[in-house]
């Protein structure tokens, strides 16, 4: 049996952390959870304590990529075979983690959840003018290191066993989305995208903000020619 | 060449800037690995102070058309490694802290479930 951990990072998601765990526990039953509180500013960690959901508490807000990264400590210490990124705002749908768990198990390294693959004509794809940078990122990616994924800003990602231990010890902090993806193809990872459907957020905010987009783009684009330049390409 | 009065003045100065080097590590304000980058730059203004030549050279070297400009670019070129190097420590800082309150965050838990089953 393969012990899964489903790691969700939470910031500030008082109103929505409840029903993302209550839709993990109705259509995920075979995950374990562990929610990271980022530090957050309100009752997040009360409710957590509340409602008994296994979390971890930062002592200091690291951002997205410190706190996803700890998720990864915690399951390279507790001996998980398989991690998945679920974000805690509501925006994923845990009927979907048993397909990138079937990845996995088929022997993907890395299993994404990706709004653009295949006919899933339904459910959120954000706007025209995202999809546009998240093109372009993908584009930069297969250029860059030749693996094609469309959907490089999906924070809904499932990783064996062998990226859990190397995303424990490095885990991109600024842009963690495309850049852990560069430095998983160029570690030899094999990337693999699962169609999935995604809804618009419950409540809180996006990390990303839709009038800073374009200067988003620029730095995203810019560190992750830096990640390719910097990061050692193992041979698979 | 640089004029004798520039030269007494900055002989000034760089005793000035020792002096304030030395009090601060002294003081502990200043941690001596960190300092070495501030000591090696004010060496270099010594000696280029010293032996004035050595500007000329330099300057008439890399087209420079007056030394005193010379003596300029070398003092802005150290700030800049200096300043590289501040960021650096920064960075290391960082990264530290991070690593510090992962770690903190993994502990915590463990303690947690430990009490509630004792």
């Amino acid at each position: 049996m393969m012990k899964v951990v489903v790691i969700i990072p939470a910031y500030n998601e008082q109103d929505a952390i409840l029903n993302t765990v209550q839709d993990l526990k109705d259509n995920a039953p075979f995950v374990d959870y562990l929610v990271i509180n980022d530090c957050s500013k309100d009752k997040t960690k009360e409710v957590l304590e509340e409602n008994n959901i296994p979390h971890l508490n930062l002592p200091i807000n690291l951002g997205i990529g410190g706190g996803v990264q700890t998720g990864y400590k915690w399951a390279a210490k507790h001996d998980y075979d398989i991690a998945i990124q679920f974000d805690g705002d509501g925006q994923h749908d845990a009927k979907y983690l048993k397909n990138l768990v079937e990845e996995i198990k088929a022997g993907a390294d890395i299993a994404i959840g990706s709004r653009f693959v295949q006919k899933n004509k339904e459910g959120f794809k954000s706007s025209v003018t995202r999809r546009f940078g998240i093109n372009f990122l993908s584009a930069e990616i297969k250029l860059l290191c030749g693996t094609r994924v469309k959907d490089v800003t999906s924070g809904m990602r499932a990783v064996n066993k062998k990226m859990i231990k190397y995303y424990a010890e490095n885990y991109a902090q600024d842009y963690p989305e495309p850049e852990a993806i560069i430095t998983g193809a160029l570690n030899g990872a094999r990337i693999v995208e699962v169609p999935v459907e995604m809804r618009e957020r419950q409540s809180g905010k996006s990390s990303i903000n839709p009038i800073k987009s374009v200067y988003y783009m620029i730095k995203v684009s810019i560190a992750i020619l830096i990640s390719r330049i910097t990061t050692k390409k193992v041979k698979k | 060449m640089i004029s004798t009065t520039l030269r007494y003045a900055l002989l000034a100065a760089l005793a000035l800037y020792f002096v304030l080097l030395l009090v601060f590590i002294k003081k502990k304000t200043l941690l001596l690995k960190y300092s070495l980058l501030w000591m090696f730059s004010g060496v270099l203004m010594l000696i280029l102070v010293l032996w004035p030549t050595i500007l000329d050279w330099f300057a008439k070297t890399v087209g420079i058309a007056s030394p005193v400009n010379a003596l300029f670019a070398v003092m802005l070129f150290c700030t800049l490694i200096i300043l590289v190097s501040l960021t650096a420590i920064a960075s290391k800082n960082k990264e530290q802290v991070k690593e510090l309150s992962q770690q903190v965050a993994i502990q915590e838990e463990r303690i947690r479930k430990l009490e509630k089953n004792k």
